[in-house]
């Protein structure tokens, strides 16, 4: 059939007419094609799925920053290579870079913005127990960050509108964290609302979503920080410190583990073979004579190899930071590397302790809080708590290695051959070794024989290998070599700093981290400069001492 | 009335009947050149409307027109003729040979022809023939040198290496600059796929590429250069004002070949290559390794080889010469009363570079047919298909070429493989970690496939309602669909840590899959010339345009092969997918107006409005106008019209430029941390993102001497772009995010084109033609966004602490590196501790620019009989070039400067004992012996292998061909082509050609940074061209 002029121009005329009309009613619609589809909407997604990867940051941080500095400061590693690393770092240096500055990244960005979502529906939501997860993050984070870079950005952070973020002082952030920490404690205890243990355990793999664990970490976080405040006989309070511990982890059932499937690479442990990230660290002098008698009356720590790892020659040694590489040691008495390996092992090898790849990483211990317990009796003049607390220590600790090095198949090694040489297996302490070691007097001693040095000795080899952050506050809190008051050896046995310091530190230790390099120095240096008393901008900032270290009555910065 | 029917037409109105008119009949005749000879493919078109055809190899024509309509003859290279119809049937041409002329009439912007004379703007037209004769596969690379202003830079020269276009220099210095691709007068999609859309692409991984270790082909590729009738660059903002955001950068405009009314009939192309290495990288052969070859021991600073060593010269023997074919068939004509054209073409391309194993096929579909469907409508429908498999090696690090260059001589490199079939590993290895891939099994065992499907049609229809106008409106889909896997071989050194535990392989596996379906749709309403007075007159024309571009790439990267040598995924164990999705959508309406006073005065103003989904709602509609002029003075003053005839020109425009899609919305993604979950990119919100705005100048002049026998255009443009959109940059993490997209750049770019064309010889039997294209651009940071004191896109950071960092003074294409520390006298200084140059532990500039001083495209054209000959050489003046691969060789003992290890030297300089920047430093004294204290070498600054001003003469093509008696065989020629002959240049490696990442990378990008890249091969063709 043959249309018409007439109709067909009408048809087309109508067709057309209603396209242009039907697009142009249509083109506020047809612009809105810039939302993101490929991730979940911020308005939309379940708070629990922002935990997961907090979580695994809240337990890695340590580790990620463990192949820079503070593992070398605190003499727990020391560098084998002879690039730039190994002068700066095991000199007590810090420059200006991202690397060993992961807490940074992680506090502002990795828990940042998602930690604030996540709080807010969890709110909103009546979620209490994920919300009192949330407020333990946001006081861990302002804890870890003060302690590690003094002063941080507090007040103004998360302020998207800003470009220039003003630093508030070291004391404001530690109050801050308390804060959170406090409102952790309260939200943990309630039942009501939307609490449940399912919904918490899809983002927590720490405790499966049990909330009474977390409330127990929320008192030993508080405790902890409590205890940092040692140089401050005003703010220093052992009773509430010992309350907030004795609230805190019962056993070594309690600890904050977090163990690595290794479904992929980032979800293998840091410090496994195969992610390769300590092949140029071998452990220290200082950590050697910890264990192997030489401070404690010549009894050998039973963990000692099974923590650390031996020289071809079966002995145990460890390399001194004054000594340009090995020293003197020849090839079969230097040290294996952390896995217990001559060379770099394979991907995928059998490590040792904490070394491991599917190791279960801890992030705070029922060992570590005893030791916390048995200082803050110790100072408060009740000894016998202390012993008791302190035999505690490292009797959990024994368990501890025992349990660790039963993660992975370690017990399983020595699977390797020419050219590669490595360490035998490591075995079990046995129920008989522990026991004798707990006997031992040149361990644990009788109440009035203990003394602040054993301590912070024994802390050091509970927390040797993981909690590098609290290692570090803890020696800065007795400025690296101090005695405790009356005390003829030092609170760290042994301990000296390196003879030649970094050149930039001026002749002085280090006391904290400069901030991430390109966060802070090149974005908001105005307000680095503004620090005080040194300023960020200065070369020797990182020798600027913690106000917490420093005497009472120091005024607040 | 004219208003109203404007807008009558724009609300749809538009189909009414077209006027009745006088008897159409055919009109035919013969056109012939300035010797009589016939020219064939001359276009005729009857101006006004849309019949058009072409002579045949007779030169004879037929066109339907009526009395009084204008006959206008169009053939590159000669004066257009117009003729009125009168009562003959017969209209017969001669046509002028020319170099230049005003009254050429062009394609420009949005399709539209207009006459040379009138244009305002800078444009080049370069022929479709002269692109497909060099025999390049991919067309981009043969614009080099053909246009002044366009500078093409392929990646590498591995088949289907991609290569990046840049027209007049590099104003934005994190986006890309890149032009708009049209073609038929739709958008093209020139992607090249981002290597950070492969699953092991995603942020914070371990394994990705950054777009620097894998090359993908440039997707304008796909395209048979056979295809093409012609190319029209539109080099400023100026021309593509009117094309709207994306032509920001310039315009490439491609036009396919139609079918000629009168004439039908089949072409055949036919030519096979030969490839081989253009130059072979050269190292030292006397010191052997110090203990091969375990992690870090391939360092050449052992001892001399013993007298009688067996050396294998692997690096030779591992080119192959590459064999490749094309061949193209293609039947066109048009129904017997012209009112049906149609072009079908096939094409089956094989591309076997010089690298075992690499390859680019090709396999063409096209068909293009027009339709006068009534005698007020037109329609054009183009469709096609390609199909290509793209075989690349790896580049750069993880490449073959270092893996050659450091293989032990004394070891057979070709020997790969253990009996058993495994990788073999050398020395003291034990494991397949930690060491160099042999380049035989890196170049047999991993992969970088892509197989691509790509279709792209258009439908036009172009609708006369009125005799004072048309309606042209184009749809269009083009649709990509490309399946990339890229191996790291369980066996290789990239690959073997990716286990998920002991006994298992290792190996890693990306598969992806692309597709990218781009809607475009554009109307025009065209207003034909209208008188206002007898003198002035006005021609316009209002348009709209809708764009619509999607891509949809879903991946996946597996690890840990149970069979390693089985490629799937299917038989990897740990895996992670990623989908990426992105659309923008931009809505467009502009308008264009010409005044033409005496035609010589021609004033044009536009204006575009474009709406688009990736900037904020309230700043996502812009208006931007541009303004040019043309001057005839030769018409105008008519008596200085015998020593030369040409046109003055001037331009303003403004453009505006959006950003990527999802720019400012900070988007939550899938964690791969332990057990999941979900957290925040690293971008971080920025709702008052607004499009950056470039405004350009342009003054230019077209002369011509000797009666249009020499030709000279030249242009000056200055351009200055503002509020530029810098990707991914970093603030202060205490925002809650690390990298934001934001304005602040501001870049200033400057230069002067210049092309001459000239005919000195025209004889029955001799002719010679010659063009110049001669090019210096300039572009220039002149601040950056907070202060920032460097930009750079790290992508290009590939060897050696050297980046293309910019900062505020600097050119856009400058280097920042580690770079030396001198004194206030720019001595070196000397580590009074080693006796060693003490290397900038920060980026520093040290005044290094990779921006050429000029460059120069000289082509020349010899016609003698049946034989003719043309060839083009390439030149470049100046810029700088790292050599990276110098760098690593250097630094592991290898290059031919380390041989002298045992001299005794010391390094001229001054100590930095505190009296460096004195009155009186101390000279450096200290001698080193290389050969004993190594970190001579080792510890080198990368400066030391940036090359400085780095000139070049480049045979790029060169044609000798032949056409064969009538009487032997009609309509045939034979031809021989080769392309990148030879290389007069001072650099020192490789190929200064080439680039350290893809052209994905933004900003000036990798260009000058030589890493690991094959240079680009020698290749000779032999072929024939037959028509029947």
């Amino acid at each position: 059939m043959k249309l018409t002029s007439i109709t067909r121009t009408t048809i087309t005329r109508s067709v057309v007419l209603a396209g242009v009309l039907a697009l142009a009613a249509g083109c506020d619609n047809f612009l809105d094609v810039n939302n993101n589809p490929n991730g979940p909407s911020a308005a939309t997604v379940s708070p629990n799925l922002y935990l997961a990867p907090m979580l695994n940051w809240l337990v890695t941080d340590p580790q990620w920053d463990a192949p820079y500095g503070i593992p070398n400061y605190v003499q727990n590693f020391m560098d084998v290579t002879t690039n730039y690393h190994h002068t700066i770092l095991d000199e007590m240096g810090d420059f200006n870079t991202d690397v060993g500055k992961q807490a940074w990244r992680d506090v502002y960005w990795s828990w940042g913005q998602n930690l604030i979502d996540m709080n807010t529906k969890a709110e909103a939501q009546q979620r209490w127990d994920l919300l009192g997860v949330g407020m333990i993050l946001k006081g861990w984070g302002w804890e870890e960050l003060a302690g590690l870079h003094g002063d941080i950005i507090v007040k103004e952070a998360f302020d998207q509108s800003r470009s220039k973020f003003d630093y508030d002082t070291e004391k404001y952030a530690l109050d801050a964290a308390m804060t959170y920490l406090d409102s952790a404690i309260v939200l943990l205890q309630r039942t009501d609302g939307a609490v449940d243990a399912a919904y918490l355990a899809v983002g927590d793999h720490i405790y499966n979503g049990d909330r009474t664990k977390w409330l127990k970490f929320a008192y030993g976080a508080r405790a902890i920080l409590e205890n940092r405040y040692s140089n401050k006989a005003s703010l220093y309070n052992p009773t509430q410190i010992i309350a907030d511990v004795d609230k805190s982890f019962t056993s070594n059932d309690d600890d904050a583990l977090m163990k690595f499937l290794g479904t992929q690479h980032d979800d293998l442990n840091f410090f496994g073979p195969t992610r390769q990230n300590v092949t140029t660290k071998r452990q220290t002098q200082f950590t050697v004579q910890l264990m192997d008698g030489t401070v404690f009356g010549g009894t050998v720590d039973p963990r000692m190899s099974r923590m650390l790892a031996p020289s071809p020659d079966g002995q145990y040694r460890g390399l001194d930071p004054n000594q340009s590489l090995y020293g003197a040691l020849s090839t079969s008495e230097r040290p294996m590397n952390a896995w217990g390996y001559v060379n770099t092992p394979p991907g995928g090898s059998i490590g040792r302790y904490l070394f491991a790849d599917h190791e279960k990483t801890p992030v705070m211990t029922y060992s570590q809080l005893q030791f916390t317990k048995a200082e803050a009796a110790f100072r408060a003049g009740d000894k016998a708590t202390a012993l008791e607390a302190y035999r505690n220590g490292i009797s959990s600790h024994i368990d501890f290695v025992n349990a660790r090095n039963q993660d992975d198949n370690q017990t399983q090694g020595g699977r390797c051959s020419a050219p590669t040489v490595c360490a035998p297996p490591v075995t079990l302490i046995s129920d008989a070794e522990k026991t004798a070691f707990l006997a031992d007097p040149n361990i644990v001693p009788a109440a009035a024989n203990l003394t602040m040095s054993d301590i912070m000795a024994q802390k050091y080899i509970a927390q040797w290998g993981w909690a590098f952050y609290e290692q570090w506050m803890d020696m800065r809190r007795f400025h690296y070599t101090d005695h405790y008051a009356g005390e003829a050896q030092q609170a760290f046995p042994n301990f000296a700093v390196p003879t030649n310091l970094y050149v930039l530190n001026a002749g002085k230790v280090i006391y904290r981290l400069r901030p991430r390099y390109n966060s802070e120095y090149v974005w908001n240096a105005d307000a680095l400069s503004k620090i005080q008393p040194i300023s960020g901008l200065a070369d020797d900032y990182q020798t600027s001492m913690l106000w917490i270290v420093e005497p009472d009555g120091t005024p607040e910065h | 009335m004219l208003k109203t029917s404007v807008l009558a037409t724009l609300l749809g109105i538009c189909l009414v009947a077209a006027p009745a008119s006088a008897q159409q009949r055919l009109i035919h005749g013969k056109v012939i050149n300035d010797v009589g000879d016939p020219l064939s493919n001359v276009q005729v078109t009857v101006t006004g409307t849309s019949r058009i055809t072409n002579t045949n190899d007779a030169g004879t024509y037929v066109i339907p027109a009526r009395t009084g309509e204008i006959l206008q003859f169009r053939y590159i290279g000669t004066q257009p003729i117009e003729r009125t119809v009168g009562t003959s049937d017969t209209i017969n041409v001669q046509l002028r040979r020319v170099a230049v002329s005003l009254n050429t009439v062009t394609v420009t912007a949005l399709g539209q022809s207009a006459a040379e004379r009138s244009l305002g703007t800078a444009q080049q037209t370069v022929q479709g023939n002269d692109i497909a004769k060099t025999q390049r596969m991919n067309f981009t690379d043969a614009l080099q040198g053909r246009v002044a202003g366009v500078q093409v830079n392929p990646t590498s020269g591995v088949p289907g290496a991609s290569s990046q276009i840049v027209l007049r220099g590099i104003s934005s210095i994190s986006s890309s600059n890149q032009p708009l691709f049209i073609l038929d007068g739709l958008p093209m999609n020139n992607d090249v796929f981002n290597s950070g859309a492969l699953a092991s692409g995603r942020p914070n991984s371990q394994n990705s590429f950054e777009n620097r270790d894998v090359d993908f082909t440039n997707r304008a590729a796909d395209i048979n250069p056979n295809d093409i009738e012609s190319i029209v660059v539109l080099k400023g903002p100026a021309a593509s004002a009117l094309y709207g955001i994306d032509a920001a950068n310039g315009a490439i405009v491609v036009t396919t070949k139609r079918g000629r009314p009168g004439t039908g009939g089949f072409e055949f192309n036919t030519s096979t290559q030969i490839q081989s290495p253009s130059k072979y990288p050269e190292i030292q052969t006397q010191f052997d390794t110090t203990a091969c070859c375990s992690s870090g021991g391939y360092t050449y600073f052992g001892p001399a080889y013993a007298p009688g060593t067996k050396l294998y010269d692997n690096v030779k023997n591992f080119f192959r010469t590459g064999v490749s074919t094309r061949n193209d068939l293609a039947f066109s004509g048009a129904s017997p009363d012209s009112r049906i054209t149609y072009r079908v073409s096939a094409s089956a391309d094989r591309d076997n570079g010089v690298i075992p194993n690499a390859r680019y096929d090709r396999n063409n579909l096209t068909g293009r047919s027009t339709a006068q469907v009534t005698q007020w409508m037109n329609a054009d429908l183009s469709m096609m298909y390609s199909n290509s498999v793209n075989s690349q090696p790896f580049n750069g690090v993880d490449g073959p070429l270092l893996g050659l260059l450091i293989w032990p001589q004394t070891d057979n490199a070709a020997n790969y493989l253990t009996p058993g079939g495994d990788r073999r590993l050398i020395g003291s290895q034990s494991t397949y970690t930690g060491s160099y891939d042999n380049p035989y099994f890196s170049v047999n065992k991993n992969q970088n496939n892509t197989k691509g499907h790509r279709f792209i049609s258009n439908l036009g229809v172009t609708v006369t309602p009125f005799s004072w106008g048309y309606l042209k409106s184009n749809i269009g889909i083009d649709a990509d669909n490309s399946d990339h896997l890229v191996l790291r071989h369980p066996e290789s050194e990239t690959g073997a840590s990716y286990t998920s535990g002991p006994g298992t392989n290792g190996g890693v596996l990306d598969v992806a899959n692309v597709t990218t379906p781009h809607l475009s749709e554009q109307t025009l309403f065209n207003v034909n010339p209208y008188s206002i007075t007898d003198n002035l007159s006005i021609t316009g024309l209002v348009g709209q345009a809708v764009v619509d571009d999607k891509s949809t790439t879903v991946a996946v990267t597996g690890n840990s092969f149970l069979d390693p040598n089985f490629v799937s995924i299917n038989n990897t164990i740990q895996w992670i997918p990623l989908t990426t999705n992105q659309q923008r959508r931009v809505v467009s309406g502009f308008g264009q107006a010409t005044l033409n006073y005496h035609q010589y005065l021609y004033l044009t103003a536009t204006g575009r409005n474009d709406w688009t989904s990736t900037i904020p709602t309230g700043k996502n509609s812009f208006f931007y106008p541009s303004f040019n002029t043309s001057f005839v003075f030769s018409d105008a003053f008519p008596s200085i019209a015998k020593y030369v005839s040409g046109k003055l020109t001037a331009a303003y425009a403004e453009v505006g430029r959006d950003a990527k899609p999802y720019a400012y919305i900070p988007v939550l993604q899938q964690k791969t941390t332990a057990y999941g979950g979900f957290g925040y990119d690293f971008w971080g919100p920025n709702p008052n993102l607004k499009p950056e705005w470039a405004k350009d100048w342009e003054f230019g002049t077209q002369l011509s001497f000797l009666n249009d026998r020499l030709g000279v255009d030249a242009t000056y443009y200055s351009k200055r772009t503002y509020d530029e959109i810098v990707q991914n940059i970093r603030q202060s993490y205490a925002t809650g995010f690390i990298l934001f997209n934001l304005n602040g750049a501001d870049t200033k770019n400057a230069g002067l084109e210049l092309t001459v064309n000239g005919v000195p010889m025209l004889r029955h039997s001799f002719e010679w033609d010659i063009a110049a294209n001669f090019a210096k651009s300039a572009g220039k940071t002149v601040s950056l966004p907070y202060d920032l004191p460097e930009l750079y896109s790290s992508d290009s950071w590939v060897a050696g602490n050297v980046r293309n960092g910019t900062m505020p003074g600097l050119s856009t294409m400058s280097l920042t590196g580690n770079f030396w520390l001198r004194n206030d006298q720019g001595k070196l200084l000397i580590d009074p501790a080693t006796g060693l140059p003490i290397a900038s532990g920060d980026f520093i500039d040290a005044g290094y620019d990779r921006q050429p001083d000029f460059t120069l495209g000289l082509t020349n054209t010899f016609r003698y009989k049946s034989l003719s000959l043309d060839f083009l050489l390439d030149i470049r003046k100046g810029g700088d070039v790292y050599d990276a691969t110098d760098w690593y060789l250097t630094t592991h003992g290898l290059s031919k400067q380390t041989e002298d290890r045992w001299t005794p030297r010391v390094v001229d300089g001054v100590l930095r004992d505190g009296k460096e920047n004195t009155a009186n430093p101390t000279p450096n004294n200290i001698v080193i012996v290389p050969a004993i204290n190594t970190n001579y070498y080792t510890d080198m600054s990368p400066e030391q292998f940036i090359e400085k001003n780095i000139n070049w003469v480049r045979l790029a093509d060169i044609t000798l061909s032949y056409t064969l008696p009538q009487r032997l065989l009609p309509n045939a020629s034979v031809f021989v082509t080769a392309t990148d002959l030879f290389m007069f240049t001072n650099y020192t490696g490789l190929d200064p050609l080439g680039s350290a990442s893809n052209p994905n990378t933004g900003g000036s990008g990798s260009v000058g940074i030589d890493y690991g890249n094959f240079g680009i091969p020698r290749a000779v063709n032999i072929g024939a061209k037959v028509r029947f």
